[in-house]
């Protein structure tokens, strides 16, 4: 009987976890380690953070359906990983620290045959002065990163609201917190989604809405844009997204790195090496993300998290980390079957996994400061990591000697859907899919991407899909009577 | 006494864009192009068609 330990139960956690009962569960011990007792659809947040929805229609307890599977449910941190046991214990373990089920705070050894790591991101609003401590986000801004963020947020939106109602001007920041964030996509969206509110509540008029970020341009998202075919061109997203923030009246400040948050003013730097400030009555900034802080340990309890991890705290699994300057980026650079080069029966998916470098040009200012996107890793390919890695455990379970299952962010594409209301009728969002989503300015020249395959309309529609896409993937991590046919 | 200008529809949605502006330097919609992003029956056929886009995305994707 073979141990798979699953750290996390996000999408990336929560996808390998349920095949994993399911094609594991009745011959093999599988065991779900996560701090959190509830699942998030993390997605759903934006709608929560705008009042748009409660937490208990995004959220639901992991205990209860994993209980129906065959998967044990700790619920617990992985503290750091053992990979080839210790001097009294020739298994490799997982040491946890409790946060729930009526043991917070105790630690245990947990072993393993097989380990994913799919512990997703460390919020680092620590890394910006002012914008918090650590994971905490602190009191001059808000975030829409996790269920209770939002609700914080939604909060703070209606204050300014009311605040407009009465006659008073309001001045609204979205965007990114550190010129090394990632996540684009989320700020993008909830920056539509307070317009719209605003307009709903009849106040848009007293607003002044900007977005600042440290694409380099505006569009970038972390892939260096994207190309699509519209009006019988083949359009930049720059274009596309302009367009989106001028039709609304939106201003934006790109290139920009936020070194210091102070009530109601944010101070940046720019690319061109300018340093400037911007006030705000509310101010929604995604903070950089790093790995959850793991450690590692050899048999005799050295330190090894150097080889295992790489500088951020992300996995190292098997990509090619030597490549330093972007005229040397590949696509073979990006792992493909996200093991660990260092130990053979370590995975990481999702976030979890440390990238060989950007997907966007690096870029500096003047004074040397790094402003340059992280490379995104949005839930369709955090899943998509966490079935190939759970299926190449399968098949090595079964005596297949190396993984059976790739996952490579260069050979698949991603689906992104940033929807603005709620109304069947009011909604409207901004459709994007891309393939690939590493460029591949070899096979694609001029644009990097397939441009059948690359496509970008806003609509009602592209609305109806963001709704579809919530119901559909919160039945499917419930494990709800046909799950499986629902696709990553 | 400056005389009031009537602002067309094609004009309306446009009329805060300011010049010199980064706004002033990218496309704006077209009223014609904002009633197609609400028109259901249009946008029932693009909910169709984005459906059959993601789906050929995931099959491509999949190794
Ligand atoms: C506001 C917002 C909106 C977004 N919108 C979209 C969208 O519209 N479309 C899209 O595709 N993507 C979107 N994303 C991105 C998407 O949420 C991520 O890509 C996805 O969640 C990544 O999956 P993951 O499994 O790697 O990490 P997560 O889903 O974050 O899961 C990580 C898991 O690990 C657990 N964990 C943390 N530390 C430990 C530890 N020490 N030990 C064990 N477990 C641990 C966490 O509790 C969690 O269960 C959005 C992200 C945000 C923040």
């Amino acid at each position: 009987m073979a141990k798979i330990v699953i750290l996390g139960a996000g999408v990336a956690g929560h996808t390998a976890a349920s095949f994993a009962a399911k094609w594991l569960g009745n011959e093999h011990e599988v065991i779900v380690v996560s701090p959190n007792s509830k699942w998030n659809w993390i997605p759903s947040n934006i709608w929560v953070g705008v009042g748009e929805m409660s937490k208990e229609e995004v959220t639901f307890d992991l205990a209860p359906v994993y209980a129906k599977t065959k998967a044990n449910f700790k619920q617990a941190k992985a503290l750091s990983i053992n990979p080839e046991g210790s001097e009294s214990n020739n298994s490799p373990f997982v040491t946890v620290e409790y946060t729930g089920q009526g043991k917070e705070g105790t630690t245990e050894d947990v072993a393993y045959d097989y380990l994913i790591n799919a512990t997703g991101p460390k919020l680092n609003f620590g890394a910006t002065p002012g914008l918090g401590e650590g994971t905490n986000l602190g009191e001059h801004t808000v975030s829409v990163c996790t269920a209770d963020h939002a609700i914080h947020a939604s909060h703070e939106l209606d204050k300014c609201i009311e605040k407009m109602k009465a006659g008073e001007r309001q001045k609204f920041l979205i965007g990114t917190g550190h010129g090394m964030c990632t996540c684009q996509g989320a700020a993008f969206e909830y920056i539509f989604n307070i317009e719209h509110k605003l307009q709903e509540r009849g106040v848009r008029d007293m607003a002044d809405m900007t977005w600042i970020s440290n694409e380099s341009f505006l569009g970038d998202f972390g892939m260096g844009g994207l190309h699509f075919k519209m009006g019988g061109f083949v359009t930049s997203s720059k274009v596309f997204a302009e367009s989106l923030y001028a039709e609304r009246g939106m201003d934006w400040i790109i290139g920009a790195h936020v070194n210091k948050v102070e009530s109601g003013m944010v101070t940046y730097e720019t690319l061109d090496g300018a340093i400037d400030t911007q006030d705000f009555d509310f101010a929604m900034l995604i903070p950089p993300f790093a790995g959850v802080g793991m450690k590692a340990y050899s048999k005799d309890g050295s330190d090894i998290t150097d080889t295992v991890f790489a500088p951020n705290g992300m996995m190292k699994v098997d990509a090619d980390y030597s490549k330093a300057t972007y005229a040397d980026w590949e696509p073979s650079d990006w792992p493909k079957t996200l093991q660990s080069p260092a130990y053979k029966n370590i995975f990481a998916a999702g976030i979890a996994f440390a990238p060989p470098h950007p997907i966007s040009k690096p870029m500096k200012s003047p004074n040397g400061t790094p402003i340059t996107p992280t490379p995104p890793r949005t839930g369709m390919p955090s899943a998509m990591m966490g079935k190939a890695v759970i299926s190449s455990i399968r098949d090595m379970i079964n005596g297949a000697p190396e993984p059976t299952h790739t996952s490579c962010m260069a050979e698949m594409g991603a689906a992104c859907v940033a929807s603005a209301g709620k109304g069947m009728l009011s909604g409207t969002a901004a459709a994007m899919t891309v393939f690939p989503i590493v460029p591949d300015f070899k096979k694609y020249p001029g644009t990097g991407r397939d441009i059948n395959g690359t496509t970008g309309e806003i609509g009602l529609a592209a609305h109806w899909v963001k709704h579809l896409l919530h119901h559909a993937f919160i039945w499917k991590a419930k494990l709800k009577p046909g799950w499986t046919l629902i696709p990553e | 006494m400056s005389e009031e200008v009537k602002v067309d529809k094609e004009h309306s949605h446009v009329q805060h864009v300011e010049p010199y502006t980064p706004q002033f330097g990218t496309m704006i919609p077209s009223s014609g192009q904002k009633f197609m992003r609400t028109c259901v029956i249009w946008q029932i056929i693009r909910f169709i068609a984005i459906n059959i886009k993601m789906t050929t995305l995931i099959l491509k994707s999949h190794h």
